[in-house]
């Protein structure tokens, strides 16, 4: 489709989503490089959950691109006014560029899991956790979905550095998320904390059992609804 | 769908009806309604403030009306089978992310249309901007992305054009070009809208007339109608639109 072609040719031409692409590869392999003395049935597993990033610059410049205003001095207009002249359907502008999204997502989910995972093998040698198809499939699963979700979010919000900030900072340095675990249960139906449970067997002091099918429903739940609202408000507002 | 079939009558022609926009408790488009056709250069001026822009912006789908129609061949922009071969827009600034290249700016849009690549450096040859193909929009000059702008409008040899304050930061030169381009693309049977609050720079472009004013039609016609009894149209505009607070 046209509109998806037009959507990975803004992608491959801005320089934020090769840098995505660099984030996505290197940290979570990197985070596997220190924490490789450490064998554990999660090793790899975790750095790929927390090591995320680099989908979350993705999905956020996708959007929060369309919205860079121009100095007042050169005109201050933005790329969203000639995307919707060219593709002037809401739903299909928006479907295409989640689509590009999707599409370069899933292979950054590839190579992320290949190195993070040639990292712990090469370490810890046969003291690494074999393989399992169903816990890859996961961690591709959840990074698509990340990517998504900071899409989503940066549709409703018009804007990159509040979504930028506080999805990096939550995956990095302090999850938030993590942290209302201690508050209440329900913290762990967060689509990140549940997205886990596709891969990772243990999340430090469990209270709550979420089982990997559980996990990637209650994902999917808050994808699906934040796609939808967001094309909602996108559809009906102003440009 | 049977509407996105345009009538042979309707091709090429603006059809704006009854717009009305209220913005924070405030009607800034009070129901205007005129019409710009094929072979003609239709100004639309009025003071800033006056709803030009919004008026542009209803017609190109980017915002919504309270009220009213805004058409391009008969149907609203958002319905068009091909939009960027049927009308192409210059809006505010280049319309590019400042990190591109004016040259991947342009193929993506071309892409977004199914046009030839070729088409890319066709356009940017039209607008002189060959030699900064490869730079960064971030590095243009103001002039430069008004060009830029163009080029992008021009990609599918559109039928109708739509320019707000096409003329806003281009220098001599470049308002030269511009004003030559439009008088050409009128004179090949295309449809020409461009917005502007510069009176005397227009006199010379422009065929038809709308004067706006605080989100009222205050005056339609030709050049000469709307000039009247006044000594010039920039005279005719501000009896007009006198009292609007300039």
């Amino acid at each position: 489709m046209r509109a998806v072609r037009a959507e990975l040719a803004k992608l491959g031409t801005l320089p934020s989503v090769w840098l995505a692409g660099v984030l996505a590869v290197v940290v979570p392999s990197g985070i596997a490089m220190l924490n490789s003395g450490v064998p554990g049935p999660d090793r790899g597993y975790q750095e790929l959950a927390f090591g995320v990033m680099g989908v979350i610059v993705l999905g956020v410049v996708a959007v929060s691109s369309e919205y860079l205003t121009e100095g007042a001095d050169s005109g201050g207009g933005r790329q969203l006014t000639t995307s919707l002249t060219a593709v002037p359907s809401r739903v299909r502008f928006l479907a295409a560029k989640a689509a590009a999204v999707v599409l370069v997502a899933v292979p950054l989910a590839f190579a992320a899991t290949a190195a993070t995972m040639g990292v712990v093998h090469v370490r810890l040698a046969e003291q690494a956790t074999a393989l399992d198809a169903g816990r890859l499939a996961g961690v591709v699963c959840y990074w698509t979905y990340t990517a998504l979700l900071a899409f989503a979010i940066t549709v409703l919000l018009r804007h990159g550095i509040v979504p930028l900030t506080v999805l990096l900072v939550n995956t990095s340095v302090v999850s938030v998320t993590f942290l209302l675990t201690k508050v209440t249960p329900l913290a762990y139906y967060f689509p990140d904390m549940a997205g886990m449970r596709m891969f990772v067997g243990e999340i430090a002091d469990d209270r709550v059992m979420i089982s990997p099918l559980l996990g990637l429903l209650v994902m999917s739940a808050w994808v699906a609804g934040l796609l939808a609202l967001a094309s909602a408000v996108f559809t009906r507002r102003d440009a | 769908m049977w509407f996105s079939r345009p009538l042979a009558s309707l091709v090429g022609v603006i059809t704006i009806d009854g717009l009305v926009k209220r913005r924070g408790g405030k009607e800034i488009l009070a129901g205007i309604g005129f019409e710009a056709r094929p072979g003609r250069v239709t100004g639309f001026l009025g003071p800033n403030g006056a709803g030009k822009s919004s008026t542009l912006r209803i017609l190109l789908g980017l915002d919504r009306a309270d009220a009213g129609t805004a058409l391009v061949d008969g149907v609203p922009f958002p319905a068009l089978a091909d939009p960027v071969r049927t009308a192409g827009a210059v809006l505010d600034g280049s319309g590019a992310h400042r990190s591109r290249t004016g040259r991947a700016h342009l193929r993506w849009v071309a892409r977004s249309a199914g046009l030839p690549p070729a088409r890319v450096d066709e356009v940017l040859a039209l607008v002189g901007l060959t030699d900064a193909a490869a730079k960064r929009v971030g590095g243009y000059s103001l002039g430069m992305g008004r060009r830029l702008a163009l080029a992008t409008a021009l990609l599918g040899d559109p039928s109708v054009l739509i320019l707000d304050e096409p003329l806003n930061g281009l220098d001599p030169e470049g308002i030269r070009f511009v004003r030559t381009f439009l008088r050409e693309r009128a004179r090949s049977g295309r449809t020409v809208l461009l917005s502007s609050h510069l009176m005397g720079e227009l006199a010379e472009t422009v065929d038809d007339v709308v004067v706006i004013d605080r989100g009222r039609i205050v005056a339609t016609g030709t050049l000469a109608e709307v000039t009247g009894a006044h000594r010039n149209l920039e005279d005719a505009f501000f009896a007009l639109t006198s009292g609007s607070g300039r």
